[in-house]
Order: C-alpha cells, then structure tokens, then sequence
C-alpha cells in the first residue's frame, strides 16, 4: 500500500516481538520422549507476525480480535487477526517492557488499571500496533477491557476504523446463546461489509469440523493429564489453548500438532514420566499465564519442591463439539463456545459460581493438592471471589493460596516474593 | 461555604444524606411498608416502586470499616464495596426485604455473589444489563425487566399491573422534574444552594418514599426561589463521577474557594436529565428504553463516550463551568478510561481539570483533597 514501508513505528514492536520469538525458536530443544513440541506454536506466531506485517504493507484486510470472538469465522474466511494484548503475555522477553509498563501508568495517572489493558492502550496512543481494517471488540468479561475498546476508538488514527461488539449476556442459558448467536451473525455482516472478504458456510463447516478434532484432542490430552505423574508442564496448556483458538484454529496444522501433543503424553504417562523427576505437588494455577511465568516461576516451583502445575485457567477445556448439521447450529454453538467455553471468559464473565464449579470439578478430576489464585491486579471480578474460593477449597480439603501479584510486571510482586510466598505456602500446609 | 435559606426542610434532606434509615423511611418501616435495595443507577426503580416498595440505593454512609468484608473481596476490590458488603455483613441493612444488582462493574456485581451467600436479605436478585444501546437490547432488557417484575410479585405475593407501573413512573418522573428544577437555580450568577447541600437533596432522593420526598422538594424549592443567592461564587466547579454520595466531601471543596453548581454523577444529573416516556402503551418498554436508550449513559456503556462527552460539555456552557473535577474510585478501570479520554477533549475545548482519585470514605485523605482543591481553585482564578 503506498506510503508504508517496514521503517512505520506502528510496525517496530510487532517486528521486535517476531525476532525475539524467532530467536527462541531456534533454541528450544526436544522434549524427553524426542519430540519438539515447543517449536510449531512458537513458529506459527512468527508466521503470523509476517503476515500481518506483510498484510499492513500491502493493504490486504486483518482484523483486531480475541480468541473469545468466535475466530473460527475468522479462519473460514481467511482472515488473520492479531490482538494488541499480545505484547503483554509475550513482553517478558522484550527489552523495553518496562518502560512502557511505567509509561503505561503515567498516561493513566496511576498503576492500577489492569496493566495489560494499560498497555494495549498505551500502544494505540503511541501507535505501537499496525492500525487494521476493522475490529472485533471484546467487551466482556471485565471492566478493563470495555475501556481499551473505548479509547481505542477515540484515538485519531483508529476512529476512523470500523469496530464491531457483540453485546454480551450474563447468563448461560438458551435465551442468551440465541442472542449472542445473532450477535454472531452480525459480526459475519460486519466483517464481509468492511474486508471484502465473504462467508462461505461450506467452508464455515470444515473449519468448525477440524476445530472439534483439536478439541476432542484437547479433551484427551487433559485426561492424560490426570495421570501421576503429570506427563507435561502447565506451559504445555497455555500452548495447546494457543493452538485450538489462535493461530491454528481450525486449521489441520494444528490439528497434526495436537496430535503430537497427545501421542507424547500417552508416551510419558506408559514410561511414568513428567516434568520432574519426582512430582510432589500437584497445583491448579487458576489465572492467566504469561510468557515471564512460564519462564521463570513454573521452572522453579519444579525443581526446588517437584510442584508441576497440573491445570491452570487457559489449559482446562470444559469443551462441546459444535454440530455442523444447519447453519443455526453452527452459530448457535459458536455462540456456546464464545460465552461458556473459552477460557477466562467462562468464568469471569458472569456469577462467581462459575469459578467454584470448576474448582471443585478441577480439584476432583485432576488430583489436585493445593489451589492458587494469583489475584492479579486486574482481575477485579475475580479477587471479588477470592473468600469464596477459599471456602469452597476449604470445603474441598485443598489447600487455597491468594497472591496477589502483577501477571505482566515482574516488580509488582517480585520473583524472590513469589519464591518466598510458595515456600512459606508449602512448608506451612505440609506440602513440602 | 453555606446555604443562604435558614430551610427545615433542607435539614431533613441533610440528615438524610447522613444515615441509612432516615426518619421518612423510617417511618415507612414501622407503618409495615417495605424496602428494596439497589446499587446501580441502571436498576429500575419504578419498577421497585410498582410493587409497592421503596427503591433504596445501598450506600456505606457512617462505614467505619472492612473488617468483615475483606475476608471476602481484596484489597484491589473498590472501597465502596469494600464498606458496602461489610456494612451488610453487620446487618445494618437487615431490614431491606430485597436487593437488586446487575453486572454493571467488576466489582458491584461481586457483592451480589458473596451478598446472597452471605446477608440473610430475603429475596436477591441479578440483572443482565446490556452493554450496547441498540433496540436489539432494549429488548433484551425489557425481557429483564419482565423477569424482575415476576420475581417480586412471587415473592410479595402482589400484582405488579400496568395502572401500577405508569404510576410509578409518573411519580419517578416528577422526582426528576423537581430535581431539575433545582439545578436550575443553580444555573443563577448566584445560586441560593451549595453544591453539597444540592448533593444532599439528590441522595436523599434515592434513599425515601418518593411522593413523600416530592413534596419536600417542592416545598424546598419555593424556599429557594426566593432565597438570597451564594455571592461571589467564583470559580464555578462542576464534579464528573461515579458513586459520590457524601456532601461533606463536597463542603470541603467548596471551602476552598469554589462552588459546585453541577455534575455528571450517578448520585446527580446522569439520573434526572431525562424522562420515562408516560404515553407508552407498554410501561416496561418505555422504562427500558428510558435506561438503555435515554438517560445520559455511564461508562459501562460501550460506544456512548462521545454522547458522554457531549453531556458534559453542555453542562458546562449552561451552567457557566469555570473548571471540572473528575474523580475517580480506586481501582476502578471504567472510570481510568472514562476520565482520560474526557481529561484530552476538555483540554482541547480549554476547560480546566482536575483528576483525582479517591477512597470511598475520603476522611483519610482530606488534607490531600484540600491542598489540590485549592490549587485548583486558584489557577483557575488567575
């Protein structure tokens, strides 16, 4: 497109992003059973990062979106999205992230604002993040990200791009999966009005039909990982949800490393083997992960007290196979999936009860020995059921730990807090 | 700072915005009538009072502390609920007979779900509040507003009819009528009431049986016509919130040099600019589009900025606004966002403003308050 060129400062941070993930690609190292399972996620981040870079410069259509958006759509019709949340989870491995944390803040007039909802928003203002066609908002299931939309779209640069909500309901019930799979079908018209591009509901059905293969493969792998010991990491969850609903939604290359995935833990659970040597804890990590934790935290918590996060928030996949039989039934399940499947979103969208239901179901299925709750700072909703959490965990006979802590920005609550607060946890639960 | 009227009823008002269980609503009480608490600007009052019950709106007037509540929500939860669920906890609000939410922010909707497990209030009850404003969700909502209504007839046992609800809102629109009538005189050169005391009528509002504060009001407001006015009210402030219910938060401002003379509040304008259509064949369709579609919209609402905005900014030209001061809840995200992107349009329109964040209870914090008031205020000046 004429007038862009890769030198664009909207361009800088996701070109910084793709090198540094490049890089790790070419380190990461075979797992134990032979298989390098860390490389076909990361690389497909890569890949995508190219071609939205490469869509910006020529002008072809992508989109702003979220995982929780129903991205099979996005799939069928050919139709990269990218998220400018995205530099937060990853931004542990970029040099300036804490800069632009702090930056962040001063925009803000203060730090508690959730920081990633902080920083999308202090990308836009900066023009850190390649203006797309148009954008599939997401306005639940916190307060946080309603705003970002809203400044968003106030911004200059980015008023003038067309955004569509699908508004969503409370409950989980028919009445509202029939209104959020209208809202669906609406966002289809928006799309096809603002990229040009078309719907083809034939392709709509081998895309949802090769998504229920990645879930049922999904499903599979969480029952291996009931398994003693568990045969992989909690890094390994946030990978599989990357998969299923990102970048290779849909897509039969996804669908081949699920496979993978699954056929190595069949292997690991047959020889006895995990993470660790010798598993001693197994923990229910029940937020978000970032790129920093998985890095830094989950390795620790691994060698010095043999903890292997069994579950956590994003890896867990509570989902239905949608039926492709009618065009209804594809968006009604879509609809399902986007309000009552996906991660975060299921629980934090609506009534507590959501988070105790799968805690005790978690708990219960997966062997678990103790609960952690981080209480990241900008999750508001869910510290607000924090004391409920702990009874039903004391109901359940788990121990319960309540951090409080910053999931992106390491200062908040350091790495060496992190480290004492686990080992005072485990010492004094008997744990360790 | 003072009211210039020596007014009795102004007094009532005042030791209305100070206690829970005012005399008015005390006395509803005793004579066997009931009350229903709400927590949201967006909780259709009319509706509470169809079934023949008074619409409170819970506040943590008189909260000493959290003692009780923080074993359930954390410190990064707002201290308005923070104060709000203990004082539940402690059973100061043990004599409402029934309590509505609806999932208007992360924080308030979480209250419900430890509110309902926890406080023995006979009847709780959720709300699916839209978050866009199209006539899709009008419908949505007036399908929510059905839902409550046979909620409360099962659980009063009464008939919540037609007649009922147009009545209701017929005296919900003359609360509203009334209360910009005396906005209105606060449009003067030199208004004849404080902006605390202003904020003490507006909370009592929500906090009594309505015709009965009606007619407080009118009697107040032929007290006022004729009042002397507040000389030499320069600058002239207008306060953007969310919840703000304390007219002594508003006393110590305006003890630093300045008059609020309006505001863009959920305890303020944002709940009686507008009316509840009365000519409506469906009273439950006109209450739902008065919330969704009419009423000067909050944060919460996606895409309403602009409209906000605009709302704000009108006040201001009408009611001759020297400066703004935005404040907002401690971690609170809508209103991070809110008051950032209505900090740029101010400043491009040249208005003055304020941020400030605030507790709940500000009493900790007061020195603080004062020292950037008066700064305010004297830049302002110069």
């Amino acid at each position: 497109m004429s007038g862009r060129s890769m030198n664009d400062r909207c361009l800088h941070k996701l070109i910084q992003e793709r090198d540094m993930l490049d890089m790790m690609v070419r380190t990461f190292t075979k797992t134990a059973t032979g298989a390098n399972l860390h490389y076909v996620p990361t690389k497909a981040f890569v890949d995508h990062h190219n071609e939205i870079i490469r869509r910006y410069l020529t002008g072809e259509p992508f989109i702003t979106s979220y995982f929780c958006c129903a991205p099979e759509i996005y799939t069928a019709m050919n139709l990269p999205w990218n998220t400018f949340l995205t530099p937060a989870f990853t931004g542990a491995i970029t040099p300036t992230f804490h800069d632009e944390i702090d930056a962040s803040g001063k925009m803000f007039r203060g730090m508690d604002l959730c920081t990633i909802i902080r920083l999308a928003a202090y990308y836009v203002e900066e023009d850190l993040v390649p203006p797309p066609t148009a954008v599939v908002a997401m306005i639940h299931p916190c307060d946080g990200i309603n705003v970002v939309h809203q400044v968003m779209a106030r911004n200059e640069k980015w008023s003038k791009i067309p955004v569509f909500a699908a508004d969503p309901p409370y409950w989980e019930d028919e009445r509202s999966y029939q209104y959020y799979a209208d809202e669906l079908k609406k966002m289809v018209e928006f799309l096809e009005k603002h990229t040009g591009l078309t719907m083809d509901m034939k392709r709509l059905r081998q895309v949802i039909e090769e998504s229920n293969k990645q879930i049922a493969l999904w499903q599979e792998w969480n029952d291996l990982r009931r398994a003693v010991p568990c045969p992989h990491g909690g890094a390994m969850g946030l990978e599989m949800f990357g998969e299923a609903t990102t970048v290779h939604c849909g897509m039969p290359e996804g669908t081949a490393w699920m496979q993978d995935v699954v056929t190595d833990a069949e292997l690991l659970v047959r020889q006895g083997k995990g993470p660790v040597p010798k598993e001693r804890i197994r923990l229910f990590w029940f937020d978000v992960l970032s790129l920093g934790l998985t890095l830094s935290l989950f390795p620790w918590l691994e060698q010095e007290w043999g903890a292997v996060v069994v579950m956590e928030m994003f890896g867990y996949s509570p989902y239905t196979q949608i039926d492709t039989s009618t065009e209804d039934s594809i968006f009604m399940g879509l609809a399902v999936r986007a309000l009552h499947e996906v991660p975060m979103i299921r629980q934090a969208r609506g009534v507590a009860d959501l988070f105790l239901r799968d805690i005790e179901r978690i708990v219960k299925d997966y062997k678990i020995d103790c609960v952690v709750y981080p209480g990241y700072m900008g999750h508001k909703d869910g510290s607000g059921s924090a004391g409920l959490m702990r009874e039903k965990c004391r109901e359940l006979g788990v121990p319960f730990l309540y951090i409080g802590m910053d999931l992106f920005d390491d200062r908040y609550t350091t790495l060496d807090q992190l480290k004492d607060k686990f080992s005072k946890f485990f010492q004094a639960t008997g744990l360790g | 700072m003072e009211t210039k009227a020596k007014s009795k009823v102004l007094e009532t008002f005042k030791e209305a915005a100070e206690t829970i269980v005012n005399p008015e609503l005390k006395k509803w009480i005793e004579n066997g009538g009931k009350v229903m608490g709400y927590f949201c600007c967006y909780a259709p009052e009319e509706i509470i009072t169809a079934a023949d019950m008074v619409p409170m709106r819970v506040r943590a007037t008189g909260s000493t502390g959290t003692d009780l509540s923080d074993a359930y929500l954390t410190s990064i939860n707002c201290s308005f609920c923070r104060h709000a669920l203990n004082m539940g906890l402690r059973g100061d609000y043990d004599f409402l007979e029934a309590v509505v939410w609806l999932n208007n922010c992360d924080h308030v909707r979480r209250i419900y779900d430890n509110w309902k497990r926890k406080v023995g209030t006979p009847l709780t009850h959720m709300m699916s509040l839209p978050k866009l404003t199209t006539d899709k969700q009008v419908g949505w909502w007036r399908e929510e507003l059905a839902i409550l209504k046979g909620a409360l007839e099962r659980h009063l046992g009464v008939a919540i009819t037609d007649g009922k609800l147009k009545q209701a809102i017929r005296i919900h629109n003359e609360t509203r009528r009334l209360l910009r009538q005396l906005y209105g005189l606060r449009k003067k050169n030199n208004p004849p009431i404080t902006g605390a005391d202003a904020l003490a009528v507006v909370v009592s509002s929500t906090a009594m049986p309505r015709a009965a504060f009606n007619e407080m009001l009118k009697e107040l407001l032929h007290e006022l016509k004729g009042a002397e006015g507040i000389k030499d009210s320069k600058p002239r402030l207008m306060l953007v919130s969310s919840i703000f219910d304390n007219p002594k938060d508003v006393m110590v401002m305006e003890d630093m040099g300045g008059l609020v003379v309006t505001d863009s509040m959920c305890f303020g304008t944002r709940t009686f600019w507008a009316d509840v259509d009365e000519k409506s064949e469906d009273p439950l369709e006109a209450i739902a589009r008065y919330y969704l579609q009419v009423k000067p919209s909050c944060p919460r609402i996606f895409g309403g900025f602009p409209q906000r905005s605009k709302f704000v900014q009108d006040m201001i030209q009408e009611f001759k606004v020297d400066g703004v001061i935005g404040l907002r809840m401690l971690f609170c995200d809508l209103w991070a966002g809110e008051l950032f992107m209505l900090e740029k349009d101010l400043q491009k329109a040249g208005v003055p403003v304020l941020h400030m964040d605030r507790e709940y209870l500000m009493g900790g914090t007061i020195g603080q308050v004062r020292t950037r008031v008066q700064a305010f205020v004297e830049s302002i000046r110069r």
